[in-house]
């Protein structure tokens, strides 16, 4: 087996231009089926994927589809309160159970075919003349099983049949942003009420997202509004350049809000040090958190196609401050604003990825080369894909 | 032993029946006893009157049990249901409680078994 920058050599990514420059992916891995197709297999479907808000999921029977990889998933609360996921397959002849993107199961999910019905922990509970196949066992048979973790006030999802470490791949991508992953507990995520939440429909890759959310060359130029709140924005420097670092307020900013006036009720948890700071923290593949004193922001990207991406995006605060109705549309603003003008220029990006000027890809600048890390590990992944672009069929090298 | 309890089936000690569970017991044809979260004890004929489903899989409410595949509600103190698909009634069977035991008398009545399924199963 070949190492990573070996592979990434031989295929001549990622390579030195000048003092200055690296070499982005190439072009082809944002529109290729191909590449669209491995990711999905071998990041989306083996990965730690952040599904679901557990608070959405609160009564018995109420469910959420989400669409991970190429696999439709059903995340739904079960009679004890339970958070449980299954592939939404019927384990007869296959029938998609829930058509909803969201629903309240009564009692059961029924498939709409033949009508085996299985019970909120996916046990095969009643099937027409089931009596009289004794030999069908009603657990093994049952709705297949994902497996789950809650974390943040999060349910992640995993679909592979042995899931990677959740503390390596999950905690560890805040602990090496943060330098410690215990520095997120004084904001208590679990316990923050949703504020709001925007879903995006990005016409982008999702690898385009994150590294648009990766840097901050562009915050200058696109993103007035954070940069006033953040002036050090300015210099291109992302807080995610660094460990540990969080960006300052500016000296006559009062809180994180699209106008820079006070905020709402800082979280208690959160240390000193961390006041007026904002973090920000990308959880591959497919999450970024953002933190700041007196809420939190969580993105979920579901990649759905080369081209698409839907970003849901929630702004969470204290429980205090969602029940007493305060205005949170200034600070929600703020971000909002943001993810518009990233995604913008997102969509702006992915025409020209096809483009033969972008056969090889464009470049990094200093400020942007910690992406080629992140471009390391998506070629180590899928960078024997060979693109179905250059060879008229799809061929792989693994 | 009461000469009453002489006719009757012993099923199983009332221990083995938590309330807010079923059984279905393999008689010809088979009785589902249900013991309610309220405390109750019920048998009716497992099988729905419409289709081959066994209600002792069902949801109990009260003093109704839903069938699993269609939602046709039966009442378990009289058998009869009470909407669409299955249109007739089960049969109710006497229950009883003696020395910490469940005995069942089955009725005598003929079975309303749905279409394809005799007192021995499957045609």
């Amino acid at each position: 087996m070949t190492t990573a920058p070996e592979k990434l050599a031989a295929q001549g990514t990622h390579e030195k231009i000048s003092e200055s420059l690296i070499s982005t992916l190439p072009g082809y891995t944002y529109v290729d089926e191909g590449v669209f197709e491995a990711e999905q297999e071998r990041i989306f479907e083996q990965m730690w994927f952040c599904a679901v808000r557990s608070a959405d999921l609160e009564k018995p029977g109420s469910f959420k589809t989400v669409q991970i990889g190429r696999e439709s998933v059903i995340v739904s609360c079960n009679r004890k309160g339970e958070i449980r996921a299954f592939f939404n397959i019927c384990r007869h002849r296959g029938v998609k159970l829930c058509m909803e993107e969201s629903g309240q199961a009564e009692r059961s999910f029924q498939c709409p075919y033949h009508a085996w019905t299985y019970d909120l922990d996916g046990k095969l509970i009643a099937a027409p003349n089931l009596t009289k196949m004794p030999d069908i066992d009603r657990h093994e048979h049952g709705l297949v099983k994902v497996h789950i973790r809650e974390y943040l006030g999060y349910v992640w999802l995993c679909l592979a049949e042995e899931p990677p470490s959740f503390e390596e791949d999950v905690m560890g991508a805040i602990e090496e942003r943060l330098g410690d992953v215990h520095k997120i507990d004084g904001y208590d995520v679990a316990n923050l009420s949703l504020g709001r939440r925007i879903t995006y429909d990005v016409k982008a890759n999702w690898k385009l997202i994150i590294e648009n959310f990766m840097e901050c060359y562009h915050c200058a130029t696109i993103h007035p509004e954070l940069t006033e709140v953040l002036p050090e924005f300015a210099d291109g420097l992302a807080a995610q350049y660094f460990v540990g670092h969080g960006a300052e307020f500016g000296e006559n900013i009062k809180g994180f809000t699209v106008d820079g006036s006070e905020g709402l009720d800082v979280i208690p948890g959160v240390a000193e040090d961390q006041d007026r700071r904002y973090y920000a923290i990308t959880i591959k593949p497919t999450v970024f958190v953002n933190l700041v004193p007196d809420h939190v922001i969580i993105h979920r990207m579901f990649p759905m196609a080369a081209d698409r991406t839907i970003v849901e995006c929630d702004w969470l605060y204290l429980p205090s401050v969602v029940e007493s109705g305060k205005d949170v549309s200034a600070s929600v603003e703020l971000f909002h604003r943001v993810n518009q003008q990233d995604f913008d220029a997102c969509e702006r990006c992915q025409p020209a990825m096809s483009s033969r000027i972008y056969a090889k890809g464009g470049v990094l600048v200093p400020s942007e080369h910690h992406i080629g890390a992140f471009h390391d590990w998506v070629m180590d992944q899928v960078g024997d894909v060979v693109p179905e672009s250059s060879h008229g069929v799809r061929k792989e090298v693994r | 032993m009461s000469s009453e309890t002489d006719q009757m089936m012993r099923v199983c000690p009332l221990s083995q029946l938590a309330r807010g569970d079923a059984m279905r017991l393999e008689t010809r044809p088979p009785i589902a006893l249900f013991h309610t979260e309220e405390g109750e004890l019920f048998a009716i004929d497992d099988t729905c009157t419409h289709q081959d489903a066994s209600l002792a899989d069902g949801y109990v409410e009260g003093c109704e049990v839903e069938c699993p595949l269609h939602a046709s509600k039966f009442d378990l103190r009289t058998g009869k249901v009470d909407a669409p698909p299955a249109k007739l009634p089960v049969r109710v069977h006497t229950v009883e409680v003696l020395d910490g035991d469940i005995y069942l008398k089955e009725s005598e009545e003929e079975p309303n078994l749905p279409p394809g399924i005799t007192v021995d199963g499957h045609v």
